[in-house]
């Protein structure tokens, strides 16, 4: 949808926008400024927005007092694994929930989505308790077979192919085109900008998953960036400074991904459109 | 469509069956393994059977391995000095979600073999589960007196005589307090014998200033602890008496002060996540009653150079008709999975971790080891940065009442009292509305 | 869709499609099968169970239900919960479908306003967690401070009062999710195929009717996906509760998955705390069959 807008209201739409960013930034700039701060000037009152003196120790810091480097590591190759298996698998089993009628896929489906409404804490126990049977517990492999699955994906995915029309489909159809090909030659290509966004959604839930790696790992070696954070926070005193600093540098790979994978929202525009 | 719906169903209902069987068996069966590495497993049955050929890998849980359990490394490396043949793997959890995370990795039946345990209240919880392997057998085929602990491995027997846990440390409240402050206010430093009405006057003459600058006379941190302790420091109560009416004079004293100002309001420590540490570190707070594991973060603080904060340390303030130097505290235990396999040399750790030996290693870093002799107590006092009379603060202590006891319910309880201590601090209800209130629903907790 | 059912020729068809369909499904449900339906399955089961999570259980009814429908802690917690959900579910859908339409232009700098609002979704709870404790300080926190310049003489107390937690809460969890539902909008947006624009104009449509006529119906699914995932994720919340007051003052902030965990990691009552999860499943299943029925009266229509 283009909307081509007279001055005024691209002014008003500027303000607007300017006014929400600011409101929606100001959280993470006092972040940024307390990630610069001694841990006892962190919450002195009222707050400085501007710290006094710079600690930008906090930010070589954090790398030297836990192996702050390969959890990054760690983090990026489950997450990158893990949003590589949930796109292919979801966006595929998605097609099939939403394109082709069969018995039962409703149920299916349900089961499906009624999982989402499952508070983790009440399940966690049995899931612990099959992946070490499968000796699954602190492995990577045991976490990326744990998180690929979701239902999440699979209902975003599909919401998003029942708006491709049918009829669409049924051109392909009769052109010859089995449901294999109609999903890599036509549904595929059409569904950029939703794959960006789930690709997008999948990538912060693992970068950001504390209980998961928590739970599952025991072995420092495995540990993600998470843990690393928590890892500021003692029992009996939290080194706030480093654990700001810590997250503002967990921030910017996932700003990367953001900005890279954004732009297929806007390319979206020229591309999606009835073939054929 | 309905027979797909049936077939389904029956599927998932068959597989559940089959989960929910294997679980039950987990409870009472001690199969267990070691993921990845069969090495260690067949190493752990030839210890076993032929005695101690090859090398057994135990698996030892403890939290903040980096910060506060810094010394159960030295204790590992130490130990693995002695015993080649057996080697301990430590898994570090951060402290916040120790318990839970160790309650799923007992119940999932993971192949844990020795655990610290890092909230005192739970572990009785755990031991009536049948998770804790008795010591009793290896106690006595020892020799060990239980009596070394000066008491505190006695919350870890039950009638019975099973041994189910033995006590690593402990911690206790002490007074905390900036010297500079009471020179400043012209004030004598506080005494080893002063009652808590002694602490609040004392308070209210050392609070000075205006908002930011404020000097307070005290800080009570923002803990049920914090307020509730000093109802029981007499030992006559624990926090899991049915009526609180014991608790009143206490709050009565900590909301006068936050009224009067002499202490940090409740309100703006709780929701601007004030650490104590932060305020008294900052030279703003005169006296702060504190566990003595406060001593290790000063020290480093003072070292690291973000504070200048002169502190002296007294005994804890008493109430009316107790004597000085009956404190409240607790304990850091440490036990062994009933489901183990290798006993023998999880037996090993647990006793070097005990052992004089382990006493002294800990004391190096600062903490009270509960094996007290006045060579681990004077490796504690004389560690650098603390105070000259810590020596004599230490030992004055008579008796600890534990401030959690060590009952099944203790951790619901405490929960419960803390949802309450705050609504009291906050004003949002009366004293005698909360403790009302603790009272009735202790009884809910406790009652079924 | 008009005409393709017409076409089946019986059952020949019927198992053709079933195969052609599991084919599709079966890469991702084995996985989601054994590692996550079947605990899923299992903790259900649970909530007719008295179990401690160790020893074997032992199946008590509805006893477990019973109780908790008698313990007011639990009843609060879904009065909370529903109160905290109702508020976010509504403000964060009409904040990010109007963020989506609003972001969903050329403008300059476009990139830089949709990362912004994306951002706080990508933040650490431990860090949001503090800076929104410290922004919402009663005395001196930036947002008091401001309400008192602008003439409010008694600001809420926001966390550290019983009357003012669930607001703070919701007022975060907005600033939280709405630049992420607001991604699957201006994803939804892209989708929808230009053609049916021009289409629109070709008849002679207003922007508004164009808005309320082709963009609405067919960002129904996605709506359909935005109203059940907020529903979901705020009668789940947990981590942000957690994290900023621990279900407190007392336990105003206490909602059903805080109650839950209490039931499962403090009082090791597995079995009450599934019951109450139970609640949760029934609610969502009967929102998502609801939703299931208006799907298919809305799909005959296209």
């Amino acid at each position: 949808m283009i909307i081509r807008e007279s001055k005024f209201s691209k002014f008003l739409t500027y303000t607007v926008l300017s006014l929400i960013t600011l409101l929606t930034l100001l959280p993470l700039i006092w972040m940024l400024s307390a990630s610069l701060k001694l841990d006892s000037e962190v919450f002195s009152l009222p707050i400085r927005w501007i710290p006094k003196n710079p600690q930008w120790k906090n930010y070589t810091v954090i790398w030297g007092k836990i192996p702050f480097g390969l959890f990054v590591w760690n983090t990026l190759k489950l997450t990158l694994v893990i949003t590589v298996i949930q796109i292919a698998t979801s966006s595929f089993a998605a097609y099939g929930f939403s394109k082709i009628n069969f018995k039962g896929r409703d149920f299916l489906f349900f089961c499906y989505v009624t999982t989402i409404a499952i508070p983790w804490q009440v399940y966690m126990l049995p899931q612990y308790s099959l992946m070490n049977k499968f000796h699954l517990v602190d492995t990577h492999i045991g976490y990326v077979l744990l998180q690929s699955f979701t239902a999440f994906g699979v209902f975003l995915m599909r919401q998003f192919y029942l708006s491709i029309p049918n009829d669409l489909l049924e051109a392909a159809k009769i052109d010859g085109l089995n449901d294999y090909r109609i999903y890599f030659r036509i549904v595929l290509p059409l569904s950029k900008p939703s794959l960006a966004t789930l690709t997008i959604f999948s990538f912060v839930t693992i970068w950001n998953d504390f209980m998961g790696p928590m739970i599952y790992f025991n072995t420092t070696n495995l540990k993600t960036i998470q843990l690393g954070i928590r890892m500021f926070i003692g029992q009996y005193s939290t080194e706030y400074g480093l654990i700001m600093a810590a997250s503002v540098v967990a921030l910017v790979p996932v700003f990367i991904i953001f900005l890279a994978f954004q732009r297929f929202f806007v390319q979206g525009i020229a591309t999606s459109g009835l073939k054929g | 469509m309905k027979k797909q719906k049936l077939i389904a169903a029956v599927l998932i209902t068959v597989l559940s069956c089959l989960l929910l069987a294997g679980c039950k068996g987990e409870g009472d069966s001690t199969k267990n393994s070691t993921p990845s590495n069969s090495k260690t497993e067949s190493a752990s049955e030839d210890a076993k059977t032929s005695g101690d050929t090859g090398q057994v890998t135990i698996k030892a849980s403890v939290w903040d391995l980096d910060t506060s359990s810094a010394s159960a490394k030295t204790m590992a490396d130490t130990f693995m000095a002695r015993n080649p043949d057996i080697k301990v793997d430590l898994i570090d959890i951060p402290s916040s979600e120790y318990t839970n995370k160790l309650s799923i990795m007992l119940n999932g039946n993971n192949d844990l073999d020795v655990f610290w345990i890092k909230d005192g209240d739970t572990i009785k919880a755990i031991e009536s589960k049948g998770q804790l392997a008795d010591l009793s057998s290896f106690i006595n085929r020892q020799g060990l007196d239980l009596n070394v602990f000066n008491g505190l491995a006695d919350s870890f027997t039950t009638d019975d005589g099973k041994v189910f846990a033995l006590p690593v440390n402990s911690s206790f409240y002490v007074l905390f307090y900036n010297k500079d402050l009471f020179d400043a206010a012209g004030v004598a430093y506080p005494g080893n014998d002063m009652t808590w009405s002694d602490f609040e006057n004392l308070a209210s003459k050392l609070t000075s200033g205006e908002g930011a600058d404020k000097k307070y006379g005290a800080l009570l941190h923002t803990w049920q602890a914090c307020v509730q302790n000093w109802a029981i420091q007499d030992g006559k109560h624990t926090i899991l008496d049915s009526d609180y009416s014991f608790m009143k004079d206490s709050y009565e004293m900590a909301l006068r002060m936050q009224n009067a100002g002499t202490i940090m309001d409740y309100a703006t420590l709780k929701t601007g996540n004030i650490h104590y540490s932060s305020p008294f570190l900052q030279g703003n707070i005169a006296m702060m009653p504190m566990g003595t594991w406060f001593c290790s973060t000063l020290i480093d603080k003072i070292k690291a150079g973000e504070s200048t904060v002169n502190w002296g340390m007294a005994v804890l303030p008493h109430p009316e008709g107790v004597e000085a130097g009956w404190t409240v505290g607790s304990v850091t235990p440490i036990a062994i999975n009933a489901s183990s396999k290798k006993q023998e040399a999880a037996w090993k750790f647990v006793d070097f971790v005990t052992s004089e030996e382990g006493a002294l290693i800990q004391a190096q870093a600062g903490l009270v080891p509960s094996r007290i002799s006045t060579d681990s107590m004077s490796f504690v006092a004389e560690a650098e940065g603390m105070p000259d009379n810590a020596l004599e603060i230490l030992t004055a202590v008579k008796k600890i009442t534990l401030d959690r006891p060590i009952e099944e319910k203790t951790a619901e309880v405490n929960q419960m009292l803390g949802e309450v201590h705050s609504l009291i601090m906050l004003g949002e209800y009366s004293i005698d509305q909360g403790l009302a209130e603790m009272s009735e629903r202790n009884k809910e907790i406790q009652g079924q | 869709m008009k005409n393709s059912k017409a076409k089946g020729k019986g059952l020949s068809l019927g198992t053709k499609n079933l195969f052609l369909g599991l084919s599709f499904i079966l890469p991702n449900f084995i996985g989601f099968f054994i590692f996550i339906l079947i605990p899923v399955t299992f903790s259900l089961v649970l909530s007719f169970m008295k179990w401690d999570g160790f020893h074997s259980m032992e199946f008590i009814g509805i006893k477990n239900f019973i109780y908790i429908f008698k313990d007011r802690v639990f009843i609060g917690a879904i009065f909370k919960t529903v109160y905290y959900s109702a508020f976010t579910v509504l403000f964060t859908l009409v904040a990010s479908l109007g963020l989506a339409v609003l972001l969903n232009n050329k403008l300059r700098g476009i990139n830089f306003f949709r990362s912004s609002i994306f951002f706080p979704y990508v933040a650490s709870i431990v860090a949001i967690a503090v800076v929104w404790n410290a922004l919402f300080q009663k005395d001196f926190g930036p947002i008091n401070s401001f309400l008192k310049m602008i003439g409010i003489a008694n600001p809420p107390g926001w966390t550290a009062s019983i009357h003012s937690v669930i607001p703070a809460l919701i007022i975060v969890s907005i600033w939280r999710n709405m630049g992420y539902f607001m991604i699957v909008y201006l994803a939804a947006l892209q989708d929808i195929p230009y053609s049916l624009y021009e289409a629109a104009t070709i008849d002679g449509a207003t922007k508004r009717q164009q808005f309320f006529r082709v963009t609405l119906p067919l960002l129904a699914p996605s709506t359909f996906f935005v109203l059940m995932m907020l529903t979901i994720n705020s009668f789940k919340i947990f981590d942000l509760v957690y994290m900023m007051t621990e279900g407190g003052p007392g336990n105003a902030s206490t909602m059903l998955s805080q109650y839950i965990y209490n039931q499962s990691f403090i009082a090791w009552n597995y079995g009450k705390a599934s019951a109450a999860a139970m609640i949760l499943f029934i609610v969502v299943g009967t929102i998502t069959v609801l939703q299931f029925k208006v799907e298919k009266k809305w799909l005959s229509y296209m």
